[in-house]
């Protein structure tokens, strides 16, 4: 057998589940959202783009639109500055590093549907800790439309930090200590060292980190659905939401894979931007 | 040898084939006597009297053999329950117990079996009519009622008696009198009206009955969402004022039937907007509130009529797959029968779909309001009578939540009610 | 160096305050019931074990784990045999059009499940598959598939050309080499991937949440999601079960932490 033939047969089984699996659907998504599809009731008839263009006027979809574009600014933001520090704070670790690292991976290993369980009781009204820590309010954090989000976003960045931590931590462990050492002859410390050295070393992989993030953001689903399940009056409602509740609450297969391809494009245009990125990293090096 | 990794991925591959189809729960075909499956939720209440009432069915029927299997509790999950297992399979139970919103939608999807030729035409007329009606569509009967709810307005004897009150038949005579009371009583723990404005089912009964309330509907018999918008938006800036205005507290925007129950059982609360189950728990021995707590109709606005209130209740269904219709559909009408109706009125705390137990010497001597809720259930509308009921709801949820909790104009929320009914009846070809 | 070692207490104490949500949530599965709703003081004034037993006498979740087990174990199985074939395929061999399947790797890692859950959901009706474990696997595989041949693939080529040079002198084929060469020196690396795609199925949602009804093929975060109440939201119990549904990944960090470090860096730095 040649190699050349050998290869193929070695990735066809990869292909093929890929195929039926990934990029059937993918394409199929496409094809369904240019239809009225209820599976119930026998529904199939050709809708163009008529879900498209209901989706331009329809207020629940542009409310949920500007939730998700929040969403992701504010938790990605928060994630890159809170995990940067975290990395600095680690870098010189000398003793139970294993220990710090179980601690910080920890948060990010757990099923995102135990993360939103753990913060629904942590933000219960009567029973919560947030509360208790805050001197016995009664605040209802996932109740009020306006503290819903940010209680939200608060929940997501303590779930994905970890990730940026551990990326910058993980560059920042490569920068040789003589650079460090030069600086210091130099007159450089401090402040001065960080923005002269580990800063420029370390943005690359946080742009890394920021657009991986990015991606997940806006694909999230799990812990808005079961956090707060959209609510309070669709405050908390993402794009993801919106579409699995078309889909799977009001069965319109049609109009919620609609929704799904917008999702599909927003994140196909982040993960070019990272694609570019990386050949240019590629090309530069 | 070589090819060792994907022989192994194969004979995993294998194994699970020969694992899952053995998901437990499935029954086997019956080889000797005869199985019904019958699928229902759990029963509350003192005593479960199904049990008993399914030996009985067996000792009528010699051979058969009804297996009980019980639902998961919450209604969604129900309903995706039995929307995977009906849904182009055979499903693997012969009897169902419905929420009386999903009949239309099951009958329409073919997967419940056609009742007119096998109920006599009196045995169906022995139920409430707000109970038969959303069981046919297209003319046809599809299931028959099991038990009653209604919307009741609960209010406090003791208070309202010791101000001079009567119940209020109208929100603002509500209004007044929760300021009165409340100024009187300089309680700050004790709130006024309590009701629920989550956003779910229960939400949406309750911005039915304050339509109703208002002479309005959410849907028209040709299907046009909203026929009288301003009515509608009035009805929804006056659950808002309940709230604006101090009468409900905030909270209730996020509040269930149990959340509101609870704080009016323990004596926080002048009314509370409730389903008749709450009363047997307001008269247990240990109660706050025993014996201080009167039902009446729901209150009007300024359109409507008095006790608009919404019914519900649970049905029974055959499925259109079963391989005995004649048993299962035996089965239902023994369930749904007087005297398995009086069996579960007195072991469980539920309110039978025949009119005339409430008259009945035995049960009202068991439960003396029983007379009482006749009239109010009389007068109760059931939901809107759609197979695309459920998707009605959940589409309209969202809206109503965003006007009771403030982030939404009543104007604009209709507005965009009716935009989102219309594009959903585009899909449905209507 | 004194003054290092208390820094490094300081920042192990904050790691160890930023998991408190954890810490909180098994503290709540051993509070008794009373004491939890209103939250009084912050240590219970004792311990008690009923939520575990309320857990596995009563709930879903001793079966959502053997699903869940179950389900996980033969996808990341799955996903790491095709994986490895794959991936050797696209290091070393010539395979026409290399680069544009790398490139669709990558962008088949970004893929939202959101919008492949609705032809799944269809595909999977059509072919009998609701609420199997199979239905399961299949779509945690195909999911987790694009990370594990992109990772292999990586970790292969790391692996010094001179080695099978020096088995294929000997006489050795192609298969022979993956199978005694390849395959042992990228063990590592394979464990890495297996881990990332055992916690992603472990982890799913979506698609478990949308494709079972029952018991037959429910997984625990679906059971943790839809813990029943009937008339109050069992804290307790819900905090028992969240802390059985973290396990592996707990053992992971703890136990496997170098090789899912290995693999986190790896697939996120993509070099």
């Amino acid at each position: 057998m040649t190699d050349r033939r050998l290869g193929w047969l070695l990735l066809s089984p990869a292909l093929l589940l890929l195929g039926a699996l990934t990029v059937y659907p993918a394409l199929w998504v496409i094809w369904l959202s240019l239809q009225y599809r209820v599976p119930v009731f026998g529904i199939a008839r050709w809708a163009g783009v008529s879900h498209y263009a209901f989706l331009t006027v329809d207020s629940r979809f542009w409310n949920a639109a500007a939730v998700t574009g929040l969403f992701t600014v504010a938790s990605v933001a928060l994630e890159s500055i809170l995990g940067l520090g975290m990395a600095l704070a680690l870098r010189g670790q000398q003793r139970g590093r294993r220990v710090a690292v179980a601690l910080l991976l920890l948060a990010w290993a757990l099923p995102s549907v135990v993360t939103a369980k753990m913060f629904e009781w942590l933000y219960h009204p009567a029973g919560g800790l947030v509360n208790f820590v805050l001197g016995h309010r009664a605040i209802n954090w996932l109740g009020d439309p306006a503290l819903a989000l940010p209680s939200l976003i608060l929940a997501d960045v303590w779930r994905t930090t970890p990730f940026v931590a551990l990326l910058c931590y993980a560059r920042l462990l490569t920068i040789p200590a003589d650079l460090y050492e030069a600086a210091e002859v130099d007159g450089a410390a401090g402040v001065q060292a960080f923005a002269r050295i580990t800063w420029p070393l370390v943005r690359p992989i946080l742009l890394v980190a920021l657009l991986f993030r990015t991606l997940d953001a806006l694909r999230a689903f799990d812990i808005m659905f079961v956090l707060t399940g959209g609510g309070p009056a669709g405050s908390t409602e993402t794009l993801t939401v919106y579409a699995y509740r078309a889909l799977f609450q009001t069965l319109q297969v049609g109009f919620g894979s609609a929704i799904g391809v917008v999702v599909f494009v927003l994140v196909m245009l982040v993960a070019v931007i990272y694609l570019r990125l990386i050949d240019r990293q590629e090309s530069a090096a | 040898m070589a090819l060792r990794p994907a022989r192994a991925a194969l004979l995993l591959l294998g194994l699970l084939l020969a694992l899952s189809p053995a998901g437990c729960g499935r029954t086997p075909p019956g080889a000797g006597p005869i199985t019904l499956v019958f699928k229902h939720a759990k029963i509350l209440g003192p005593a479960d009297p199904v049990p008993g009432l399914l030996r009985r069915f067996e000792a009528e029927h010699p051979g058969v053999r009804v297996q009980a299997e019980s639902l998961t509790w919450s209604s969604d999950e129900q309903h995706q329950f039995y929307v995977i297992n009906l849904e182009g399979g055979s499903p693997p139970f012969d009897v169902m117990m419905l929420d009386v919103i999903w009949v239309p939608e099951f009958a329409r999807a073919g997967w419940i079996l056609d009742l007119t030729d096998r109920v006599p035409a009196a045995e169906r007329d022995a139920h409430f009519a707000s109970a038969i009606e959303p069981a046919t569509q297209d003319g046809r009967l599809w299931a028959l009622p099991w038990f009653m709810n209604v919307g009741l307005l609960y209010y406090r004897k003791d208070l309202l008696a010791k101000y001079g009150l009567d119940p209020p038949e109208s929100y603002d005579a509500l209004t007044r009198q929760v300021r009165l009371i409340q100024a009187g009583e300089r309680d700050p723990q004790l709130d006024g009206y309590l009701w629920q404005g989550k956003q779910y089912e229960g939400g949406i009964v309750n911005v039915l009955e304050a339509l109703w309330a208002n002479g309005t509907r959410v849907i028209d018999e040709r299907g046009h969402p909203f026929p009288e918008p301003e009515r509608a938006e009035e009805a929804l800036a006056a659950l808002r004022g309940l709230i604006e205005s101090g009468v409900s507290p905030a909270w209730v925007t996020a509040a269930d039937e149990e959340l509101t129950r609870r704080p009016f059982g323990d004596g926080r609360a002048i009314f509370l907007r409730g389903w008749p189950y709450a009363l047997d728990l307001f008269e247990l021995p240990d109660s706050r509130v025993r014996g201080r707590v009167g039902v009446a109709p729901m209150p009007r606005l300024a359109h409507g009529p008095v006790g608009a209130a919404a019914t519900g209740g649970a049905h029974l269904a055959v499925s259109a797959r079963t391989r005995h219709a004649e048993l299962a559909t035996a089965l239902v009408r023994f369930l749904t029968s007087e005297e398995a109706q009086r069996a579960m009125t007195e072991g469980a705390a539920l309110r039978p779909s025949r009119p005339a137990l409430y008259r009945d010497p035995r049960l009202v001597a068991r439960d003396p309001t029983l007379p009482a809720l006749l009239p109010l259930i009389q007068r109760g509308h059931p939901r809107p009578i759609t197979p695309y009921y459920l998707m009605l709801s959940t589409t309209l949820q969202p809206e109503f939540s965003a006007v009771l909790v403030g982030r939404k104009s009543p104007a604009r929320a209709i507005r965009d009610g009716i935009a989102q009914v219309r594009h959903l009846e585009q899909a449905l070809g209507h | 160096m004194r003054g290092g070692r208390l820094r490094d207490a300081l920042v192990l104490l904050a790691l160890a305050l930023y998991a408190t949500p954890f810490f909180w949530q098994a503290l709540t599965s051993v509070r008794p019931d009373a004491e939890l709703l209103p939250l009084a003081s912050l240590l219970p004034s004792r311990l008690t074990g009923v939520h575990y037993q309320a857990v596995f006498a009563k709930s879903l979740m001793p079966r959502a784990l053997l699903n869940s087990l179950g389900v996980a174990v033969i996808s990341t199985a799955l996903a790491v045999g095709l994986g490895a074939l794959a991936g050797y395929a696209l290091a070393r061999l010539p395979v026409p059009g290399r680069g544009p399947i790398l490139l669709a790797m990558i962008a088949a890692t970004a893929f939202p499940q959101i919008a492949t859950v609705s032809p799944l959901y269809l595909l999977m009706r059509a072919l009998g598959l609701r609420d199997t474990w199979l239905a399961l696997i299949l779509a945690n595989a195909s999911f987790a598939l694009p990370l594990v041949i992109w990772l292999l693939a990586g970790f292969i080529r790391e692996i010094p050309c001179a080695l099978e040079e020096a088995a294929a002198t000997d006489g050795a084929d192609r298969i022979a080499i993956l199978r005694w060469v390849v395959l042992p020196l990228v063990a590592p690396g394979a464990a890495s991937a297996a881990l990332l795609a055992f916690l992603f199925s472990w982890n799913e949602f979506l698609f478990a949440y949308s494709f079972t009804a029952t018991e037959a093929s429910r997984t625990v975060p679906v059971a943790l999601a839809l813990f029943p109440g009937v008339f109050e939201v069992p804290w307790g119990d819900i905090a028992a079960a969240s802390l059985l549904a973290s396990l592996p990944p707990v053992l992971i960090v703890v136990a496997f932490q170098r090789y899912l470090v290995r693999g986190l860096l790896a697939g996120a730095l993509r070099e």
